[in-house]
């Protein structure tokens, strides 16, 4: 299991486009993803869920993968959210 | 064991597993055996699919053109199809509580709006939407090859139906041979699927608000017509209770069948009909001594897919068969009474201009005779059918929701049209007369005006009455207001029968009203004297008829008229009624 943290970025947070870019993504890995705001974790394969996560910018969010390819998968989508999710 | 309390709309007892239609029969609920949840997630895999292909389709044509910003809307739409919320979730509801698809999504959607009317961020809020939108795609695409009767097939029958409401498209759909008995939430004694019950003569029991949600699907019901009551998991004691009771009953009110023509004592002759819903109804309808079909809503042909996809020929074929059974006696057919929803040419799959038509779709909008002439295409289309038909018997075409002369005119013109085109390619035709249906108050009060371009009036009281009293029967709030017998109603049924004539018209009565036989009382007071009605109520009717005078009805109906007390007008007729039937 591998984990980071980040904050995001883009002056909208996590809505619509941003949320769908994460999890394109996110589904492009075998491992099973979880997306974490404070207690409240979602799965990251999950449109309804990251958006339900309601993160807006300088929110702190936690990334966890859990697979074959778990490390890949956190440096990447922890690289998409610094980027500002393609805003 | 649970008692909920609703309205009887007929007699008897009937036992079985619960079978539930919701969502105005968007989404039917029923339990699976273990050996099929696989297929049940066969189909739903099959729909999201299809659903995908519909939204790949939608995002790039609007990703070319105007509105290009709108695009990632669809990538949104394009992922909830694989989201494991909703999809993973409705999966887990199929395997664990063996429920089809459609009901597992319906609930699995149920989950996450609560979920999201919990967010404060109007935004997301409104993010609801679009999870409606493509739970709505999916739902439309699990029908997509199968219509409901064909998801019902699948069910070990007989059951007990259970619907929050029910439209005449989708019971038509229905293989009702399977089904033991009926219980709605919505609805009152004149509700359209309350006829539907008692055509098809099995147990039924309206206005019950909510059993949709309280029954689940595959528990064990009991409906009893005596009390209007359905049980939820019935004890034995009530089961042998509803047995015994149910045996008894229909061997109690079975009128002997009368033939020929009825008259009342002073000789006033009463010509009764019938009103059919299902070709099946034809049998019944000759055995219960109808003197014709009264009125025959073709719409029931068209099923659940568009109105576009019925043939003439299929029309024709099912118009002969209704003419020939009933011959010599003639056939009323309504033509098409849809609304533009049930046409594919406005049906624009996966358009935003799809959810427009639904958000305008009215009972006062594009309906009836004004849909016709809009796609006259289709009306062309099943007026030949109607004219073929002729040939085999008598045949009366009737036109729905007529307001206006000019849409009679216009409508008569295409039929004379059609005719000349028809005869012209060597096919006989015989004499169709063609009438109007008299269902809004502005039709009725200007009776007059219609019937100098008419062979005939048909009057279609559950409307009519409806419009005048401006009450929707299908709310159960205010469905109590729904009354026969309200002045201003008795007022107008009195001024087309003076209309029709003053114009040498016939005018018949084919509404729920006149198979009411306490109701059917007043109607000849007021001077009508020829109904179509529900096969089953036909045997009731012609009993009343030859127990009543009419001369006596009309001294009783007079003051009726203008008493404006509906209770002191019930408590007279109540006290008329039975006495003529216990002088009889």
């Amino acid at each position: 299991m591998t984990s980071g943290a980040v904050t995001v970025t883009n002056a909208l947070g996590m809505h619509a486009r941003a949320a769908a870019r994460f999890v394109h993504t996110a589904a492009a890995f075998q491992s099973q993803i979880r997306l974490s705001r404070g207690t409240h974790t979602v799965d990251g394969k999950s449109i309804m869920g990251v958006l339900l996560l309601a993160a807006a910018r300088g929110t702190m969010l936690e990334i966890t993968a859990d697979g074959p390819d778990e490390i890949k998968a956190v440096a990447a989508l922890v690289q998409l959210i610094e980027s500002g999710l393609g805003e | 064991m649970q008692r909920l309390k609703g309205i009887a709309v007929t007699g008897g007892a009937a036992v079985g597993r619960a079978v539930l239609l919701v969502h105005r029969g968007e989404a039917v609920r029923f339990p699976i055996p273990p050996d099929r949840a696989e297929s049940e997630i066969a189909r739903l895999a099959a729909s999201r699919a299809r659903s995908r292909t519909q939204l790949e389709h939608i995002k790039a044509n609007i990703s070319r053109g105007p509105g290009s910003e709108l695009a990632p809307i669809f990538d949104a739409q394009l992922l909830l199809l694989d989201d494991p919320m909703l999809i993973g979730r409705a999966e887990t509801l199929v395997r664990t509580e063996l429920v089809n698809a459609e009901w597992a999504v319906q609930r699995a959607f149920d989950e996450v709006e609560q979920l999201f009317d919990s967010v404060k961020d109007p935004y997301l809020r409104e993010r609801k939407g679009d999870v409606a939108d493509v739970v709505g795609r999916i739902r439309m695409n699990l029908r997509h090859g199968a219509r409901a009767r064909d998801l019902l097939r699948h069910i070990d029958g007989p059951f007990v139906l259970i619907a929050d409401e029910l439209a005449p498209s989708v019971a038509a759909q229905i293989d009702w041979t399977r089904v033991r008995g009926f219980a709605m939430d919505a609805g009152s004694r004149t509700y359209h699927t309350a006829i539907l019950a008692r055509s098809l003569q099995i147990p039924a029991i309206v206005g019950l608000h909510d059993a949709t949600r309280r029954v689940a699907a595959g528990a064990l019901v009991a409906i009893d017509g005596a009390d209007g009551s359905l049980t939820i998991d019935p004890g034995p004691e009530l089961l042998r209770d509803l047995a015994q009771r149910h045996d008894g009953s229909t061997a109690a009110v079975t009128i002997e069948p009368r033939r020929g023509p009825v008259a009342t004592r002073d000789g006033v002759r009463v010509r009764i009909e019938a009103n059919v819903d299902l070709p099946d109804d034809l049998a019944v309808a000759r055995r219960e001594g109808a003197e014709g079909i009264g009125l025959f809503r073709s719409e029931v042909l068209v099923g659940s897919g568009p109105a576009d996809e019925l043939t003439e020929n299929r029309q024709y074929e099912a118009y002969r068969r209704l003419v020939e059974g009933m011959a010599p006696h003639p056939v009323t057919i309504r033509t098409f009474d849809l609304d533009e929803s049930r046409t594919s040419g406005r049906r624009p799959i996966g358009d935003d201009a799809w959810s427009e038509v639904e958000r305008r779709r009215s009972p006062l909008g594009l309906r009836g005779i004004r849909l016709s002439l809009t796609r006259k295409d289709l009306f062309v289309r099943q007026v030949r059918a109607m004219l073929r038909a002729s040939a085999h018997g008598s045949l009366r075409l009737l036109l729905p929701f007529v307001t206006t002369v000019e849409e009679v005119r216009v409508a008569r013109g295409l039929i004379e049209e059609a005719e000349q085109t028809l005869n012209a390619e060597g096919v006989q035709t015989s004499h169709v007369a063609i009438g109007a249906m008299i269902e809004v108050p502005s039709a009725a009060l200007a009776a007059d005006l219609l019937a100098r371009e008419v062979d005939f009036l048909a009057v279609g009281t559950n409307d009519l009455i409806q419009y005048t009293l401006a009450v929707d029967r299908t709310d159960e709030r205010v469905s109590g207001l729904y009354h026969p017998l309200n002045p201003g109603v008795l007022r107008l049924l009195r001024a087309i029968r003076r209309a029709a004539a003053k114009e040498g018209r016939p005018v018949s009565v084919c509404g729920e009203m006149a198979s009411d036989p306490a109701i059917l009382a007043i109607l000849i007071g007021l001077g009508l004297t020829e109904f179509s009605m529900t096969p089953r109520a036909i045997p009731a009717a012609r009993q009343l008829v030859a127990s009543v005078e009419a001369s006596e009805l009309r001294s009783l109906v007079r003051p009726l008229q203008s008493s404006g007390s509906l209770a002191a007008m019930e408590e007279y007729l109540n006290r008329e009624v039975t006495r003529a039937e216990v002088k009889s």
